[in-house]
């Protein structure tokens, strides 16, 4: 960090940092920091990779017995007079690539692709506005993004479709205004988008990248649509964001943004099943591999709500900062790691948090507006080495 | 080959029993790409690709593709991952499942050249997956078929001696000029028209003349009568001229016939010579007979029209050379980058520049600088607005108000931002205004109580009312293709009755906000014009980023990031766009350093400040007309690195100059980089004998 100073050798002024810029600054430009909480760390590592959305950059994240480690910043996009708008990543299944979304363009936006570990960009995509989050299909060949077109016109708008192996859009299938929250099922069959605008859920065919299902999400009027109708007429309340599968498949679990609730839903008749009430602004949901939770980020009031996908128990855990945003579970279904955006210049952060204990292990500073984010892998130490 | 597991793998059931197995196996971990499988990479030495390079498939057609991987033996290599790009990105490809995992299918997204490029993953020191490339071939994609040829009409009189150029265009299918065909011209008529294969005719003698242009099976003809030239005498006035490089010559040239009358539809033919003709050519004469030299030296200009001609001589000296810039007070800036600034009085009878800032480091604040002594700048204040860009900032007439735009609100409610100048050492914010404006509002421009927003999410331009500051409401939008989403809006700037858009890809838009021109108001813009452009840096852009009026003409400059000619950093020029004709603007001129690329301008009093990027301040004496290279025609006048130090900048030691603004004698800018730059320069004058 180089020192501040009110005078120079030139002439004129200069600013000077506040000082909790300056710890956060450094806290940011030294490779290899441990976090401050380490008391929980655990007995193997974990990976994460978190997008920072007004930083441009992608955060490579490990969680392991030296505690919370951001090991690398990777720079995204091309226009660094700009905000390119480092949105939505996803890492493919077989965890040898990963995705990030450049949701601004001129004035559309691309998905690049590239190598986990290394982290050497490998390709890149072209396809709608302002383009958000992204599945990828279990065999890594198909990969979703919903062109959530957040601040366009409220027109219809898009998943596209890409052949990963390439780089390729497929197809634009036009679904709702302002799509989010795409997810695929673990069977690679069907792809599940909310629809903030529309207030809608839509369900596209893997096979045949077209439309399959709606349902209308509207709170008290949820029922099927025709896979032909037009997006809803009149606001959205719901305002679904986020699709998450259970991990038989069997449910799905919505985000309804606009209604403070999660719901269940049951993915055979697309049926509501269950409602469980949460906090402000549900905003990114993950379901625990072992089945026992549902996690939802709370973006209105900087927390996350552990749901028990049995009892329907809550249980709260205040997040490192304020606008808390995106989610994702280890494979063991030990911890959810959470980002959140902050404001303004305040750095945007990532809390570990154990979910058998609902209590907030770790946390550190990312960069700005801390959003997108995804798993890598988890390591087992091997004792001894 | 069989590299992938095929998609349908599972059955939903099969699936099902899988993620129950994981349910009671909590310490699986998510698949891995393997060892082997990296190992295996690191075996593939060549790709064998079917068809064989290149790789050619015309529009709207396919082809079919496969890859087999090779190792040194020539033996097929298996279990891997690989992965390819087309470069440039004009190919579409999908999957081919049918014929296996390594096969697809590739179609033409836009006539061109581009570049398949096939990799591999290998392992890297950490055991990471690292991709390799192992083929590139190359992939021509072809137009669509040409359909038909069409021929201009000349626009000369067809007098015998005379030689001009004619023009066709291969037109395909689908009603689009082609990309490469070029049609040959022909003559049926020798021995009355001689034509080049490009299509330079040359006029022999009286008769028909029957020109054809054709490409593949298609052709055009054209068919004119060539006639006696009444052509007696050319005469090219002032027969001689004494200019600095720089400084266009209007020759007067004019045909006429035995009788001495001017005889104006006669094809007239220029050429300038170095005098000795052994010298290095640096001058042009155009065909409106503007002469313009980038080298001095002598030079002769020929006018011709069949037998006739004249010639007159012109003596060239070089331009007086660029004056130093001096560093007149400095507001530097270690906490963040830098973006526009806006120079003014307050209402207290001091002065300041509000500077906004940049992601990098921050992106909240407006900064506000009193200048009143630019020799000692003073840091007054800042203003917070929850945002991660400020991009803009501009103050109203008066002094009491101004706007600064909002981008990555925490909210995404972004916007603008009003502040109140009361105490303009201290700003606080009036009011905001977000209603349409949620995507972020790049740049605006105060014209009287309307403010015009660039908003980033529609590429429209948005119209505020701002009559009251403390309660500023949404008016309307201006779009240059409302309903269609492939635009980019990027800056906005008004002047006497025009507003002035940088609309990117769709050039430079002039609307008539007041100027008579076509009833347009401050409120109901008309569109007035229009211009577009390509230039090449690598590829082919448009990116028109910003435009100021100065004079006749309009100073438009280009933003180019990314590019394979980009080496250092971006590239862009400025753009000089002859509006004496405001409903028909013309390219005229041009300033490029080559070495970087432009970001804001400014003009004023004969002289246009360019903020360069990485090359810092540019000044650039833009008196007289306007033609050809400004800047390899010396009339660069001054220039300053505004890089700043390890003590004074956010980024030491780089220059990146964003936005010039002269203000009583001085010339403030801001770097993205470093902040404030206060810089006094002295053009350098005429020597008088």
């Amino acid at each position: 960090m180089r020192p501040t100073c009110k005078t120079g050798s030139r002439p004129g002024a200069m600013i000077a940092f506040a000082a909790v810029v300056a710890v956060a600054a450094v806290a940011l430009l030294m490779p290899g920091r441990a976090a401050m909480a380490q008391a929980q760390n655990p007995e193997a590592n974990y990976w994460v990779y978190v997008a920072n959305e007004a930083s441009d950059a992608v955060s490579r994240v490990r969680f392991g017995p030296d505690g919370l480690v951001v090991e690398r910043e990777i720079e995204v996009g091309i226009r660094p007079a700009d905000i390119d708008g480092a949105h939505g990543v996803t890492v493919s299944p077989d965890g040898l690539y990963w995705y990030v979304s450049v949701a601004h363009g001129t004035p559309f936006g691309q998905v690049w692709k590239y190598t986990a570990g290394s982290d050497q960009l490998v390709g890149k995509a072209a396809v709608g506005m302002f383009p958000a989050t992204m599945a990828v299909t279990p065999d890594g060949l198909s990969l979703f993004v919903v062109n959530f077109n957040l601040h366009g016109n409220p027109v219809p708008s898009s998943v596209s479709a890409i052949f990963a192996t390439g780089m390729q859009e497929l197809a634009k299938i036009e679904t709702c205004v302002k799509p989010h929250g795409s997810t695929i099922n673990r069977a690679g069959t069907l792809h599940y988008s909310g629809c903030v605008g529309s207030d809608q859920i839509v369900e596209i065919s893997v096979d045949d990248l077209a439309v399959t299902r709606r349902l209308l999400m509207t709170p008290g009027e949820e029922r099927l649509l025709a896979s032909s109708a037009e997006p809803s007429e009149g606001a959205a309340r719901c305002k679904p964001t986020w699709v998450a599968v259970a991990p038989d498949d069997r449910q799905l679990y919505v985000a309804c943004n606009g209604n403070q609730e999660v719901l269940e839903i049951d993915a055979a008749d697309l049926r509501v099943s269950r409602r469980f009430p949460t906090g402000k602004g549900p905003y990114n949901l993950a379901v625990s591999p072992d089945g026992k939770y549902v996690v939802a980020t709370l973006k209105g009031q900087g927390s996350v709500a552990i749901i028990d996908r049995f009892s329907g128990e809550e249980r709260r855990v205040d997040s490192s900062q304020a606008v808390t945003h995106g989610i994702v579970i280890s494979p063991d279904s030990r911890y959810a790691f959470v980002s959140n955006e902050a404001i303004g210049s305040t750095l945007g952060t990532i809390d570990v948090i154990d979910l058998e204990r609902a209590e907030r292990v770790a946390s550190t500073p990312l960069a700005l507006q801390s959003g997108g984010i995804a798993f890598w892998k988890m390591e087992p130490i091997t004792k001894g080495t | 080959m069989k590299i992938h597991v095929t998609r349908r793998l599972l059955s939903l059931s099969a699936a099902a029993a899988a993620l129950m197995a994981t349910a009671a196996q909590p310490a699986l971990l998510r698949a891995q790409g393997t060892a082997a499988e990296l190992e295996a990479g690191s075996r593939v030495e060549t790709v064998k690709v079917t068809p064989g390079a290149p790789l050619r498939v015309g529009m709207g057609d396919t082809l079919a593709v496969s890859l087999d991987f090779l190792d040194d033996q020539g033996s097929e290599v298996r279990g891997f991952r690989w992965g390819f790009q087309f470069s440039p990105p004009i190919v579409g490809a999908r999957p081919d499942r049918a014929r296996g995992q390594g096969a697809f299918e590739i179609w033409g997204m836009k006539p061109g050249r581009s570049s398949l490029q096939i990799g591999v993953l290998i392992t890297d020191d950490e055991g990471n997956p690292s991709p390799e490339l192992v083929e590139q071939i190359d992939v021509m994609i072809e137009d669509w078929p040409v359909a038909k040829v069409e021929i201009e009409e000349p626009g000369f009189e067809a007098y015998a001696g005379t030689s001009f150029e004619l023009a066709a265009r291969a037109v395909t299918t689908h009603e689009t000029i082609h990309a490469t065909a070029r049609p040959l011209w022909h003559s049926e008529t020798p021995a009355v028209a001689a034509v080049t294969s490009t299509g330079v005719v040359t006029l022999l003698g009286p008769g028909t003349a029957r020109l054809t242009a054709g490409v593949g099976g298609a052709s055009d003809e054209i068919t004119f009568e060539v006639i006696e030239n009444p052509v007696a005498e050319v005469r090219v006035a002032p027969a001689t001229g004494s200019v600095r490089t720089g400084d266009v010559i209007r020759f007067e040239i004019t045909a006429l016939d035995a009788d001495g009358r001017p005889v104006s539809d006669a094809a007239l033919s220029y050429s300038v010579q170095a005098i000795p003709s052994a010298a290095t050519p640096g001058a042009t004469i155009y065909d409106d007979g503007a002469f313009v030299a980038e080298l001095p030296g002598s030079y002769r200009v020929f006018a011709s029209a069949g037998a006739a001609s004249a010639s007159a001589v012109v003596e060239v000296a070089a331009r007086p050379k660029p004056t130093p810039v001096e560093l007149m007070g400095r507001g530097g800036n270690l906490a963040s980058a830098s973006s526009d600034l806006w120079v003014f009085t307050g209402v207290d009878g001091r002065d300041y520049a509000y500077l906004g800032t940049m992601p990098s480091g921050g992106g909240e604040r407006l900064y506000v600088w009193d200048v009143t002594d630019p020799t000692d700048v003073v840091l007054s204040d800042s203003v917070a607005i929850d945002a991660r860009r400020v991009n803009d900032v501009k103050v109203s007439d008066d002094a009491t108000w101004a706007v600064v735009t909002r981008e990555q609100n925490s909210a995404r409610g972004n916007g603008i931002v009003v502040l109140d100048l009361s105490d303009p050492g201290h700003p606080t914010v009036l009011s905001e205004l977000t209603e349409n404006l949620t995507a972020g509002v790049h740049n605006v421009w105060i014209n009287g109580d309307v403010v015009y927003a660039v908003n980033d999410g529609t590429n429209a331009l948005h119209i505020l009312d701002l009559s009251d500051p403390a309660n500023p409401a949404h008016l309307g939008i201006w779009d240059v293709r409302p309903g269609e989403e492939d635009k980019t809006l990027h800056d906005v700037w008004a002047q006497d009755g025009l507003a002035y858009l940088s609309y990117w890809d769709d050039g430079l838009v002039i609307l008539d906000i007041g100027a008579g021109i076509k009833g347009g108001t401050p409120t109901e813009p008309q569109f007035v014009s229009q211009i577009k452009y390509r230039v090449d840096h690598g590829e082919e852009y448009g990116n028109t980023h910003t435009a100021f009026r100065y004079g006749d003409y309009v100073f438009v400059g280009d933003e180019i990031f990314g590019c394979s000619a980009c080496i250092n950093g971006p590239r862009g020029y400025i753009h000089v766009i002859d509006v004496s004709d405001i409903e028909n603007p013309v390219d005229v001129a041009k300033y490029e350093v080559p070495e970087a690329g432009a970001h804001n301008v400014w003009a004023e009093d004969d002289i246009l400040y360019v903020a360069y990027y990485q090359s810092g301040l540019r000044i650039v004496d833009i008196s007289g007309e306007l033609r050809g290279d400004l800047y390899r025609q010396g009339r660069e006048i001054g220039s300053y690195h505004t890089a700043g130090d390890e003590e004074d900048a956010y980024k030491p030691n780089q220059a990146f100059a964003w936005g010039p603004h002269p203000f009583k004698g001085n010339i403030f800018v801001s770097d993205n980089n470093s902040g404030l730059w206060v810089l006094h320069h002295e053009p350098p004058r005429a020597l008088v004998p």
